[in-house]
């Protein structure tokens, strides 16, 4: 009986980690999909990512306000993407190249800025985080409540994302014209819609996802920022949208998925297993290459994705 | 032909790019990372000019800081010439990184069980580990690429991420952890392995030339072989290459192969010839500055040599910096991947012009 119990209340308690796991993966995938459905391969999500964790914290430290530190990422991550969709949409500089670029600046300027600004403090400081908001009635169900509705805003904002990126996609003139840019940009230019306004707005967005989503990882829940701590999820995300081919839901599934083996790994670390940690930390890296190894679709992709328009 | 339409003034795509734009191209962009350097400067409260001359100080004011600023640049020519060979097929190869690693790690590998030969018989099985090391790994990225489609982006990119696991299942209370030592890292390597000093008085070893030979190697590789050619032809126009009766795989495979037998020399320059131990830190972070190193030394071999050295100067004049005017080395890192966006965004503004449109 008890150990039933002691069952039950550790799948729930990882299938909770999953959710709040999944938060900045989500975020910033659905701002991904959207930038790649435009035909834009944005490569600096993990850069934006890193920045929006940085100055998330930094402007919550400041100002003493989480939801501006919120704000300051957001538009972190939206500058961030306006000099990529510059130097790629208009400039047509080399997406990856660019991607790598902005990754870099990333990484060195929040490593600088972090030690310029808590210079001779050997540790940053914490900041308070943003606490969990159940749900009234809905976090009273049994079992599911805790799991869905005694989560962060941030979260419930993430997940009520996907539907609300599907329906705009699908079923709205503007998603329709975001999905021309990326399959068929003449056709839009025939038509009389500038391919570089759709594109620029498309990859803002994403860049401003990004820079939540970093910010989810600071103030959201780790309440401290440390050097290189998206560690990969930038990365990960894109894997995410290849995974999830394109659309809302998969991608929903897809980062469920890597967020459950992460939330797993916690879990196995947690109860003391005699497995090597770094066994359980890389485990991510390699389940994103098995997985685009043997994926049985190849479909999905924008059909220029990646290829900037030139108009001839 | 046009990109954008600012009210009467339109910008369009030059139809060829004019003798000297490059060259004013690259003018502005120095002048641009350069100014917005100064401005980090200022708001980390030193004077950029105070902060520009300890750079310059602490990078050639000496024999000791030359050669120190000759050693931070030996890594970074080998991982430039890994990415400007990949880069000039237009295969992405971001994983240098890891195969550093690789390439560190196999030599360590085979060196550390060679202890009591002479240094003529381990000085070449180092060499020979760390190309072996290197390109395997990065033949891991080349199957997965023509095998299972994979992007070798996204591979290149996790196997860096993987690598680094696998040496601290190593390091820290692994097989290689130095006995009853603390650190992550392996005990001290036996003198005889290591690689010999050029110049007394300095930390110069005999890496540099190694990698000075490796950019002639690589220049002759693409000037003057069928691989050059095809690795040329890839990156113009796979198509073509294919409609040509080319194996594209094997290009790819084999372009893969030197790419990354170049970035595990790297790993050998750094342990064998500056910290004399295997350890995460020694050889951290060279994969990555070495595809700025390619893209600023214009994918050209002598090119990436210049920029190695240039950015040799900056993380060793960093330190210096970081002492005289308090703003910390790390402000480098950040400084290198402005150059980057700033000269990648000026050579290609030289491919356009500003018109005024007249109106009918």
């Amino acid at each position: 009986m008890l150990d039933q119990l002691l069952q039950a209340s550790i799948l729930a308690s990882i299938a909770a980690a999953t959710i709040r796991i999944a938060t900045p993966l989500l975020l910033a995938a659905i701002g991904e999909l959207v930038a790649e459905r435009s035909g834009v391969y944005n490569m600096g999500v993990e850069g934006m990512m890193l920045m929006g964790a940085f100055i998330g914290y930094l402007a919550a430290y400041e100002s003493g306000s989480l939801w501006f530190g919120v704000f300051a990422a957001a538009l972190t991550g939206g500058l961030m993407a306006l000099v990529f969709a510059i130097m790629t949409i208009t400039l047509k500089v080399e997406q990856i190249v660019t991607g790598l670029a902005l990754n870099l600046l990333g990484a060195g300027l929040s490593n600088y800025w972090l030690r310029a600004a808590f210079a001779g403090e050997g540790k940053t400081p914490v900041i308070p985080h943003f606490s969990d908001v159940p749900i009234p009635g809905l976090s009273e169900l049994p079992l599911v409540g805790p799991i869905l509705f005694d989560q962060r805003v941030l979260t419930y904002l993430a997940f009520l994302l996907v539907p609300v990126v599907w329906f705009f996609l699908f079923r709205t003139r503007y998603g329709l014209i975001v999905r021309c840019a990326g399959e068929n940009p003449k056709a839009l230019d025939v038509k009389g819609v500038g391919v570089a306004p759709v594109q620029y707005a498309a990859v803002i967005f994403g860049g401003i996802m990004a820079g939540i989503g970093g910010a989810f990882l600071s103030v959201g829940s780790a309440a401290r920022f440390v050097p290189d701590m998206t560690n990969g999820r930038g990365w990960l995300v894109i894997i995410i949208v290849i995974a999830g081919l394109w659309r809302p839901w998969p991608v929903l599934v897809a980062t469920l998925a890597f967020s459950l083996l992460d939330a797993l790994q916690l879990q196995i670390q947690g109860i003391g297993l005699d497995v090597p940690y770094q066994l359980l930390l890389m485990m991510p890296y390699v389940v994103a290459i098995v997985a685009l190894a043997i994926r049985p679709s190849r479909g999905g992709a924008p059909a220029t994705l990646g290829v900037p328009y030139l108009r001839e | 032909m046009s990109a954008i339409t600012l009210a009467a003034w339109r910008l369009e795509r030059r139809r060829e790019q004019r003798p000297g734009a490059r060259f004013v191209g690259l003018a502005v962009a120095l002048a641009g990372a350069l100014i917005l350097c100064s401005l980090l400067f200022v708001a980390a409260g030193a004077s950029p000019l105070h902060a520009f001359s300890a750079l310059l100080k602490g990078s050639f004011g000496s024999l000791r800081a030359t050669g120190e600023t000759l050693v931070k640049a030996t890594p970074l020519i080998f991982t430039g010439l890994a990415a400007c060979v990949a880069f000039r097929a237009r295969i992405w190869n971001i994983g240098a990184e890891g195969q550093v690693f690789a390439g560190a790690m196999c030599a360590f590998w085979i060196q550390h069980n060679l202890a009591g030969f002479p240094a003529a018989v381990q000085l070449p099985v180092i060499v020979i580990a760390s190309i072996v090391g290197g390109a395997l790994y990065a033949g891991i990225a080349a199957v997965l690429k023509t095998r299972f489609s994979v992007d070798e982006v996204i591979s290149t990119v996790m196997l860096n991420y993987i690598i680094v696991y696998v040496l601290s299942l190593l390091l820290l209370n692994g097989p290689w952890s130095e006995a009853g030592g603390f650190f992550e890292q392996t005990a001290r390597i036996d003198k005889s392995a290591w690689l010999p000093v050029l110049l007394s008085g300095t930390r110069l070893h005999a890496g540099f030339l190694l990698a000075l030979a490796a950019a002639v190697l690589v220049q002759i590789l693409l000037s003057r072989t069928p691989l050059g050619y095809e690795i040329k032809a890839a990156g113009s126009n796979l198509r073509a290459l294919e409609v040509q009766g080319t194996n594209v795989r094997r290009v790819i495979l084999v372009v893969l192969l030197v790419s990354g037998a170049l970035a595990g020399l790297a790993g050998i320059t750094e342990v064998y010839g500056v910290h004399h131990r295997l350890k995460a830190g020694a050889i951290m972070g060279y994969g990555y500055t070495g595809i700025i190193v390619a893209i600023l030394g214009q994918l050209h071999p002598a090119g990436i040599v210049v920029a190695a050295i240039l950015f040799g100067a900056l993380v060793n004049g960093g330190t210096l910096m970081q002492i005289e005017t308090g703003v910390p080395s790390a402000l480098i890192y950040a400084i290198e991947a402005i150059l980057l966006l700033f000269f990648l965004g000026g050579w290609s503004a030289c491919n356009f012009r500003l018109r005024r449109v007249r109106h009918a």
